[in-house]
């Protein structure tokens, strides 16, 4: 009876022990059921994708889902706006780290993923966050902690228009120097053809300057990490994007933004644009344009010999005020699991994930037409050579890509030289430091 | 009775602005806790270029819409006066600009003088003028803004002078007839000294709306090109909201409240001064 009871507690006790890893191991989709979750996000194809799919989501998890979605200033305002007022409202907000992660992190704004990723009573067997690009788990991760998830991989490509080129038996450009060659030759041909069309309001205009800056072998710092507007080839950068759109822009282009610059690409009004990767979808929508366009990196410059183009990617993070933690973690696993990446290439997301964009799916959508190729070999390319920092060293990103902004304006409507303007706004980029 | 009145005013208005007050005279961080800085954002303000840029740019806005709304809704409220046939279907059309959401007329702002496909461009090509660059160019982008408001408020100014016009004693502009005053006479030394008051009331309700006028720029050319638009509110919306300065924001919207009341009072002696 003794030994058969002892007996009984030892398999009762190592039955327990051996049970408990599995229980801490058999993560449930449906563990959160019944719970509603806020989503706060940019205007996106990938947001846009999200409000159509959210159903799938609630179907799977039992957990709904409130999204709100706005343009990215009033995104931005109203996030700062609840997230400065404490406000538990909003669980889950798209984040850019490269532009806000320091300030974000520093006012605790971000719930750290790492110790969610880690449990694995929590976090999918399959969820491998390693499949993430090296470089892009890179950028989510703020001094340790984890702040987003990589909901896509986006920078500006060059766009230009094959047929135009033929047509005026213009050599398409192979270096960046080719590029102002080139509109000049297009505009020797004809003369209604508009040429060229790129961002030129003050804060939108880094995220397209950055790439003629580098190729021509510029830098926004200086060796010794004061910002280096003033250093010559970073003026030469500077002179060439501001000379393309005061030369052969559209008239008011220092109100446009991408949304413009995808019109007129897509309207056929223009030959060349240096735009965003993440526009791919929108612009092929247009009657024509998957056939005659071609895209590809920034071409290098020709003495540098090299293309370092800029690469962002939109994040999903967890707020720390959150009260929905545990489901919100449920959605982001969900939103950026390989199997909804699959599906959002189809609206032209870029995927982060390695065994997406190596996957079949990926590969006979890109395999219908050439110009998905190309663009899929551009976005290799900016994962191998880009480059998430496109302004002076500071935290204060938004202030500095400002000034750059404003100091290129002033060159497209002639009231600088690049280097005046460039030079004059060195102590001002200091001040940020 | 009055007590609930004064409390709903209290925590609507009241609060707010001195929350407002406070705020200016912290220094604040971003998720972080403010610290009492004294007057620090005020005087970085009176050293600050961009704010008197937006200062500038401010009043410039204010004097030249109001100017544009009274002159116009003065006239377009006399001429209505005198039309009698479909009245009330004129003023319906009237009310509609001002009815529209401020993001509406800025969309129609951006589509209809968008320099290359707008069609602002070809109307006047059509009269042999060459294409304006309107919101691109900071040489015009205020007076276009100014035009903007003025085509969707003068309707506003109208109607009030209307109103005003049409509760006068008529028996002055009888006996001014009858004296033989010439229409312009009859116009500068009765019918403008008696619309006095309602002019002001006008102007007032204007002023207020003028000096913190937000939206359109905001939606056309986000205070651009360079700085060329960056009105007061325009640049506390950028300091707070966009590069995260809280206090220096509110240090700017509190000044922009002393404008507004500032106005408000000077309107109010004005209109003490024009009553009859």
């Amino acid at each position: 009876m003794r030994r058969s009871f002892i007996a009984g507690v030892a398999a009762a006790a190592l039955g327990l022990l051996t049970a408990l890893p599995a229980a801490a191991q058999d993560f449930n989709w449906r563990a959160q059921d019944g719970r509603t979750i806020t989503l706060l996000l940019n205007n996106h194809p990938w947001s846009q994708a999200m409000r159509e799919m959210q159903g799938e989501f609630t179907a799977r998890t039992g957990i709904r889902t409130r999204i709100e979605i706005f343009n990215e200033e009033q995104f931005r305002a109203r996030l700062t706006t609840l997230m400065q007022g404490r406000s538990t409202e909003v669980d889950v907000y798209m984040s850019l780290p490269s532009r806000e992660g320091a300030v974000y992190k520093r006012a605790g704004w971000y719930t750290d993923l790492a110790p969610l990723i880690a449990d694995r009573s929590l976090t999918a067997p399959d969820f491998n966050y390693e499949d993430f690009g090296a470089g892009m788990r890179q950028q989510a991760t703020l001094d340790g902690l984890v702040a987003t998830l990589p909901i896509n991989q986006e920078g500006p490509l060059f766009y230009w228009r094959r047929d135009i080129f033929a047509r005026c038996n213009v050599a398409e450009p192979r270096t960046v120097e080719d590029i102002p060659a080139a509109a000049q030759a297009l505009r020797a041909c004809d003369a209604n053809q508009g040429i060229w069309a790129a961002r030129g309001l003050r804060g939108a205009i880094n995220y397209a300057l950055t790439g003629f800056i580098n190729n021509l072998g510029g830098s926004y710092a200086t060796p010794e990490g004061r910002p280096g507007l003033c250093q010559p080839a970073t003026v030469r950068g500077i002179e060439m994007y501001a000379s393309l759109l005061k030369d052969y822009g559209p008239p008011g282009a220092l109100n446009h933004t991408f949304t413009q610059v995808i019109e007129l690409l897509g309207q056929g009004r223009i030959a060349m644009t240096h735009e965003s990767s993440n526009e791919f979808a929108n612009i092929v929508r247009f009657p024509g344009r998957a056939d005659d366009l071609g895209v590809r990196v920034l071409p290098p410059g020709r003495e540098t010999g090299t293309s370092r183009p800029v690469v962002i990617g939109w994040g999903l993070s967890i707020s720390s005020q959150s009260r929905q933690r545990n489901a919100a973690w449920t959605f982001l696993q969900w939103a950026t699991s390989a199997e909804i990446q699959t599906r959002l290439v189809q609206n032209g997301v870029a995927p982060p994930r390695a065994s997406v964009f190596s996957g079949p799916a990926f590969a006979a959508w890109v395999a219908e037409q050439p110009i998905r190729r190309a663009w899929a070999e551009a976005l290799v390319e900016l994962g191998r050579t880009g480059t998430g920092v496109y302004q002076s060293p500071t935290d204060r990103v938004p202030e500095a890509r400002d000034i750059i902004g404003n100091a290129v304006q002033q060159v497209v409507l002639g009231r600088s030289s690049a280097r005046d303007a460039a030079c004059a706004a060195d102590p001002e980029l200091a001040r940020l430091q | 009775m009055v007590a609930p009145a004064l409390a709903f005013a209290a925590a609507m208005i009241l609060l707010p602005f001195i929350w407002a007050v406070w705020l200016s005279f912290q220094e604040t961080m971003i998720g972080g806790e403010p610290r009492f800085a004294g007057i620090a954002n005020y005087r970085r303000l009176l050293a600050d270029a961009e704010f008197w840029n937006a200062f500038r740019l401010t009043l410039l806005l204010y004097f030249l819409s109001l100017a544009l709304q009274l002159v116009a809704g003065t006239w377009l409220g006399l001429l209505l006066a005198r039309t009698e046939a479909a009245r009330g279907f004129v003023r319906t059309v009237l009310v509609s600009p001002f009815m529209l959401p401020p993001v509406v007329i800025g969309m129609m702002a951006i589509v209809i003088l968008d320099p290359g496909l707008g069609v602002a461009n070809w109307l006047l090509a059509q009269i042999g003028i060459r294409p304006r660059l309107f919101l691109a160019d900071p040489e015009t982008v205020m007076l276009t803004v100014a035009l903007v408001d003025t085509w969707q408020w003068t309707p506003f100014v109208a109607l009030i002078v209307l109103g005003g016009y049409l509760s006068l004693p008529r028996d002055v502009f009888e006996a001014a007839e009858i004296d033989g005053a010439k229409t312009w006479q009859r116009f500068t030394r009765i019918t403008l000294p008696l619309l006095g008051p309602t002019l002001v009331t006008a102007a007032v309700l204007r002023s207020v709306d003028l000096l913190r006028f937000f939206d359109v720029i905001y939606i056309t050319t986000q205070g651009g090109p360079g700085n060329a638009s960056t009105t007061l509110n325009i640049l506390a919306y950028r300091r707070g909201f966009e590069f995260f300065e809280f206090g220096y924001a509110a240090a700017l919207m509190v000044t922009l409240s002393a404008l507004v009341f500032g106005s408000v009072l000077a309107f109010s002696r004005i209109r003490r001064a024009v009553a009859w």
